[in-house]
């Protein structure tokens, strides 16, 4: 059945920008920054993991590690290089600007340094099939995928919603201003909002490139449309980032039942500029 | 008080005069050897506009050491006529507007008279700035039908993907496999691959009853395979340049069964090493390398000789033959001087004979079959 294995497909797809999603989303609700280099840090998790596992560390080893080393790169850019930014007055759009020149640094040094090819994890048992239900077949690592991002999902509204961080972390979303007055310390805030989002972007940037392989440029469009799931599901809302993500991934893959791939894209989209005009402040906006 | 010391003034005259002469005869020397160099006037400078990044970055690396290779063999002969050879490599990106900045900084700043160029959408978008600036651009990679007329100034030393689409549609017809799927990348390359599937399949028999694009660098092939699937083909024809591997993989991986079929955008060393490659037919334009020569490569940069460095070389070959003809006559190296003997010259034997009564080369297309880490050829077909 070419629909349902066309869904899974979506689905596998959205879990994964979904997660690119809600982090992009914590980072942007939080510090109002358009944090371009996110994608690089998406990458740079995965090329860590390669580099690692080729040389015989175990595959969960190297994807903690990655995500460790993510979590301390994001947190560098927060405290490096915005918030000397911002000390110094600079604007959003310079922040905006330096944030791209950063990709540009990191995706420069990661095709440097492993190549512009695209490589593969050696690891077999990632792409064996399993086949659900008699007609879908899924690999290991897409399965792998699907699971990690909804469990990262439920982690990040646990903690968003039942920690004392998390609340702190919306209470500075929500008014830095009061923040500040009440000493919140929105500034160190923002260093961990940025080191947790690194965290949980390299999760996806570890377990797509175990499915399709790694390139350098290969952030740029998994964050982008990670952007528009966010602002389609209302900047600030965690599940309308994650649930958008899907219903774009869906979109995209059940499109091609009625029409041919080149115009699924261009539909998906058209369908969400529609839709942002009569809700323009996105699906899951708070009223 | 201090005076001036130093030749009278009819003497300063003459020196000054002197020196202007040496210089002005360095200069016209320097602007008709082309492209040479203050440093060094014997060094005549080519350009090569390649992919060295991006996801055409390891066949444009490839494209590179092929030129680099034969460049350094002939350098170490002493050069053409005692010039020696330099090649200024620039890193198109396989991207059109980023090769058009590299071709006017060549032939601008440079004045490089012959430039290699790589990938089809590069080279169509270069090949009208080749006409109006009169540079010879030399092409071993791309395929697309259209470079055949893209530029008088534009030679191309293997077939159009057109050629190799025709010898593949009758082979497949004839071993029963009538009902086609065409999988195509969504750019100049794939496009005209596609195009010419829709128009060579058909005339040789066989239907066409479904097609669906992908992105150039895309690595996610499933939505298309399942697509094209639905339509059961017999075979599913590929005109995409990048991850051919990934599209093997995932294609095996969704259980599909019917037959694979491309071209020689499908010569990839790691899809051929990879299991999912087995079964895969693809035409091939024949051109070997003697083992001592492949053995010398190896050493030298510790890579197998692969097509495209083959084909690089080759194509370097043919513009250092040009070269010293050229050279022997006394005349400018300019890009005029270059094509016009290029074509006086018209048939080379380098790695393969090549014979340019237009200006694509004519050469033998052969089909082969990947399988167990091995590509074999499993029929010989003439070029005609």
């Amino acid at each position: 059945m070419l629909w349902l294995q066309l869904l899974v497909n979506g689905l596998e797809t959205g879990c994964a920008l979904g997660v690119v999603a809600i982090s992009f989303s914590l980072i942007y609700a939080t510090t109002k920054i358009f944090h371009v280099a996110h994608a690089g840090i998406y990458t740079m998790g995965g090329y860590l993991a390669w580099w690692l596992v080729t040389l015989g560390v175990p595959f969960l080893v190297a994807l903690l590690f990655a995500v460790a080393a993510c979590t301390a790169g994001g947190a560098l850019i927060q405290s490096q290089l915005y918030a000397r930014l911002e000390r110094r007055g600079a604007t959003h759009l310079v922040i905006l600007i330096a944030s791209l020149g950063t990709l540009a640094v990191m995706q420069n040094i990661i095709a440097a340094v492993f190549t512009p090819n695209i490589l593969q994890f050696p690891i077999p048992w990632a792409s064996n099939v399993v086949v659900l239900g008699g007609s879908v077949r899924l690999t290991w690592a897409q399965l792998l995928t699907i699971a990690v991002s909804l469990a990262a999902y439920f982690a990040v509204m646990w903690f968003a919603h039942y920690t004392i961080l998390g609340k702190r972390i919306r209470a500075v979303a929500s008014n830095p201003f009061l923040a500040q007055i009440t000493r919140l310390r929105p500034q160190s805030v923002y260093v961990i909002v940025v080191a947790i989002a690194s965290a949980i972007v390299a999760l996806p940037g570890v377990l797509v490139p175990l499915d399709l392989g790694l390139q350098p440029y290969g952030g740029i469009t998994p964050l982008l449309t990670a952007t528009i799931a966010m602002i389609a599901g209302g900047v600030g809302s965690l599940t309308g980032a994650f649930v958008l993500s899907i219903a774009i991934a869906e979109l995209q893959n059940l499109s091609l039942l009625v029409m041919p791939g080149e115009w699924s894209i261009g539909i998906t989209f058209f369908i969400f500029v529609i839709f942002m005009l009569f809700r323009p402040t996105g699906l899951f906006a708070a009223r | 008080m201090l005076r001036r010391v130093g030749l009278p003034r009819v003497g300063r005259r003459r020196v000054a005069l002197r020196t202007f002469g040496i210089t002005l005869a360095a200069f016209v020397v320097g602007w008709t050897v082309g492209g040479v160099s203050g440093a060094a006037a014997q060094t005549i400078q080519f350009g090569a506009i390649l992919p060295l990044t991006g996801p055409g970055g390891l066949i444009g690396t490839q494209q590179m050491r092929g030129i680099q290779f034969a460049v350094d063999q002939i350098n170490a002969k002493g050069g053409v006529r005692g010039h020696k050879i330099e090649v200024l490599f620039e890193d198109g990106q396989a991207k059109p507007d980023q090769s058009v900045l590299s071709f006017n900084k060549l032939v601008d700043l440079q004045h490089v008279a012959v430039i290699f160029s790589a990938f089809s959408g590069p080279s169509l978008a270069m090949a009208p700035l080749a006409t109006r600036k009169k540079v010879l651009m030399v092409n071993a990679g791309a395929q697309a039908d259209q470079l055949a007329t893209a530029s008088p100034y534009l030679i191309n030393t293997l077939p159009t993907i057109g050629d190799e689409i025709k010898v593949l549609s009758k082979y497949l017809v004839a071993d029963g496999k009538k009902k086609a799927a065409i999988l195509f990348e969504n750019d100049a390359a794939g496009i005209s691959g596609r195009d010419d599937y829709i128009r060579y399949f058909p005339a040789a028999g066989g239907t066409i009853a479904t097609q669906e694009p992908t992105q150039f660098g895309q690595t996610d092939f499933r939505p298309a395979l399942l697509k094209l699937a639905d339509a059961k083909p017999d075979v599913m024809l590929v005109s995409i340049t990048a991850a051919p591997l990934q599209m093997a993989q995932q294609y095996k991986q969704l259980g599909l069964t019917f037959l694979v079929a491309g071209t020689t955008f499908l010569q990839d060393p790691a899809l051929v090493a990879d299991p999912a490659s087995n079964g895969i037919v693809h035409t091939q334009i024949r051109i070997d390398a003697p083992p001592e020569l492949a053995a010398e490569f190896k050493q030298k940069f510790n890579v197998g000789m692969e097509f495209f460095v083959r084909q690089y070389y080759n194509a370097t070959q043919v513009v250092l033959t040009t070269l010293d003809k050229v050279l022997e006559e006394g005349k400018p190296v300019t890009g005029e001087n270059m094509r016009e003997t290029l074509y006086q010259i018209r048939k080379f034997n380098g790695l393969i004979p090549l014979e340019f009564k237009t200006n694509t080369a004519t050469v033998s297309i052969d089909i082969n079959e990947m399988r167990d880490g091995k590509d074999t050829t499993i029929k010989e077909l003439s070029a005609d």
